[in-house]
């Protein structure tokens, strides 16, 4: 039976230290971002799900394999530590080789496969030369192909942004993309939060071993009630359109930008706002040129949630 | 996301066999070794010995060879239990070495350079990953060992007959089993010693340690206390009594090489108490590879 990535009621202890505690959690085809600080969990979640590390308490199903099981589970999966390790002495094609071998995969698949891996990753030029050479941002590459050379249902990927030159990013976000599509379990977890924001299907928002939020990004943001939504309306008459929101109880507290061309509303309410604003600019004939959402992101959710005195500025 | 938008299929072709995946972990080992050349002309050494006992055989067989060098047959070393334990002896000495010199890097530089975690995010368990390394070890000490020890006892049976085969088939098994003892305990404590000192040059000198100055140790405590329990500190020696005794009364004077010798005098360390320090010491050493072989280290 698929039934996804479940975690019911699992926690991790290392000795006296909290990795992960109490975490209910699903996580289905698609791209899903781990968020958090350092320590938050993240890692030993990502773990958890490959079977490095056992529950202290909880279980855990991989596509309704148990992580007990690492020989079926691991066979779908491909996991990228955050770790920049390797054996010694290899190059990035022995690498990626030896390692295709230990999954069953016979020599000439084994050769096809890597070349295909280090193709996707742009490592083809540096095949033959030594892991131990390349630069960081190029063995960040080849951990992402080795988890990718033997083309895993569920792919695991630990901070694998970090290092990489924004073109190199760009590429990678664009492969996550076209893996997660193709209905392929994508987890990734980093802290360069607005990259991962326009691509995800999902988030977690990981604090102090603890899920703090989980699901589509705009159902999290609405479940931070206690912080109002915040959208800037450009118009040359945001005067008027504010006073008249605040008046209609749309909008709880208004500031207006420099040289009057704009205004920041704030909403408990952001279905009611948008309501109300579009009844008055028929109402008003008033010429709107953009209604932005401020803290729809998920650095601004983040920061509510997870660094919550200030919020985002 | 809707099933009918999932585009991605499982690789549904030929798979190698299960059991022989172990050998990929070993596969940088051999590279290693082959890439150094004192270790090539020191295994290509450990061939003499077998290559003196073979001519040796041929020796006492060849009336014209005899004859040519002026030799008596009956002056020549006999080819029996005690012949076979000299060289099971003096070849699991130089296995001793070869260990030396190859065991200390093979799990050490996994550990030192985080690779644990990527083999182990593989399809492979912690066991197959022990088995890959330890066959790096089984493979070369069986090559000095039983394997040339097996062929030896193939051509004097060739040459002398049925009636040898008779008089001493304790010979083929006692050198199979005791090659297989010091070969099984000697890798898994090898391999114990590279997971926790994982510099090579002090692995190798910790092993040289146990040994010795076990043997010290147990020398020592048996003169200090006026007992013999102190050889079971001396790993040599308990091999050694578990060899003599494999090989038969016939071979318990002064048998073996320099390494294992068993002196037949009074207070040996009796073959039940030998047999259980070696299971222990093969034990502790599986204990210890268990405890530090983990994909995750945990530093509290």
């Amino acid at each position: 039976m698929n039934s996804g990535i479940l975690f019911e009621d699992v926690s991790k202890f290392y000795g006296e230290v909290l990795g992960v505690n109490r975490v209910t959690l699903a996580i289905g085809p698609g791209l899903t971002s781990l968020v958090g600080p350092n320590g938050s969990g993240k890692t030993t979640l990502m773990n958890l799900m490959t079977g490095l590390v056992r529950p202290s308490w909880g279980r855990v199903s991989v596509l309704g394999i148990s992580p007990e099981r690492p020989e079926q589970l691991l066979r779908r999966t491909g996991y990228a530590t955050q770790y920049d390790s390797f054996p010694r002495g290899l190059t990035g094609y022995g690498f990626l080789y030896s390692f295709l071998r230990l999954h069953g995969t016979a020599h000439a698949e084994a050769e096809r496969r890597s070349w295909e891996a280090l193709r996707r990753v742009g490592l083809e030029q540096a095949a033959h030369r030594k892991v131990a050479a390349y630069s960081k941002g190029m063995r960040q590459r080849l951990k992402l192909g080795q988890a990718l050379a033997h083309d895993p249902e569920i792919l695991v990927l630990d901070e694998p942004l970090n290092g990489l030159d924004p073109i190199a990013r760009a590429e990678t976000l664009a492969l996550f993309r076209e893996l997660a599509s193709q209905g392929r379990y994508v987890i990734v977890s980093s802290q360069i939060l607005h990259e991962l924001e326009g691509i995800s299907d999902a988030i977690v928002l990981l604090d102090g071993g603890y899920v703090v939020a989980e699901g589509r990004l705009d159902e999290v943001r609405r479940e931070v009630t206690e912080h109002p939504a915040r959208f800037l309306v450009r118009t040359r008459q945001a005067r008027l359109l504010a006073a008249r929101l605040l008046e209609a109880g749309a909008a709880i507290e208004v500031r207006l930008e420099r040289g009057g061309d704009g205004a920041v509303l704030a909403t408990h309410d952001a279905e009611q706002l948008l309501l109300a604003l579009n009844r008055l600019v028929v109402e008003l004939d008033v010429e709107i040129e953009s209604v932005a959402p401020l803290d729809a992101d998920v650095e601004s959710v983040y920061q509510y949630l997870i660094r919550t005195p200030g919020g985002p500025s | 996301m809707p099933i009918y938008k999932r585009s991605y299929e499982r690789y549904q072709g030929p798979l190698t066999p299960e059991w022989l995946r172990f050998l990929v972990p070993a596969r940088y080992a051999w590279q290693e070794l082959r890439e150094r050349r004192f270790f090539g002309l020191f295994l290509l050494g450990t061939l003499l010995c077998p290559v003196i006992c073979a001519l040796l055989i041929y020796l006492r067989h060849n009336l014209g060879a005899l004859e040519a060098l002026r030799l008596d047959a009956r002056k020549l070393v006999p080819i029996d239990e005690g012949f076979f334990l000299f060289f099971l002896g003096f070849q699991s000495m130089l296995s001793f070495f070869v260990a030396a010199i190859a065991g200390p890097g093979l799990v050490a530089a996994d550990l030192t350079h985080g690779a644990l975690p990527l083999y182990l995010a593989r399809p492979l368990t912690r066991r197959s990953y022990v088995l890959g390394k330890v066959s790096v070890l089984v493979i070369l000490m069986s090559l000095i060992t039983w394997v040339p020890g097996l062929l030896l006892v193939g051509l004097q049976w060739s040459l002398e007959g049925d009636a040898w085969l008779e008089a001493h088939r304790r010979i083929a098994f006692a050198l199979l089993a005791g090659s297989w003892i010091w070969i099984l305990v000697l890798s898994l404590m090898v391999l114990a010693i590279s997971a926790w000192v994982r510099w090579k040059p002090l692995a190798g000198a910790a092993l040289f340690l146990i040994f010795f100055l076990g043997g010290a140790l147990g020398n020592a405590s048996n003169e200090l206390l006026g007992t013999h329990w102190g050889q079971l500190l001396n790993l040599s020696h308990l091999v050694g009594t578990v060899w003599v005794n494999l090989f038969g009364r016939a071979a318990q004077t002064g048998a073996g090489a320099v390494f294992f010798r068993v002196q037949a005098r009074g207070g040996q360390t009796p073959e039940w108490a030998a047999w259980a320090m070696l299971i222990g010491v093969g034990l502790l050493s599986l204990a210890l590879l268990h405890r530090k072989l983990r994909a995750v280290e945990t530093v509290r």
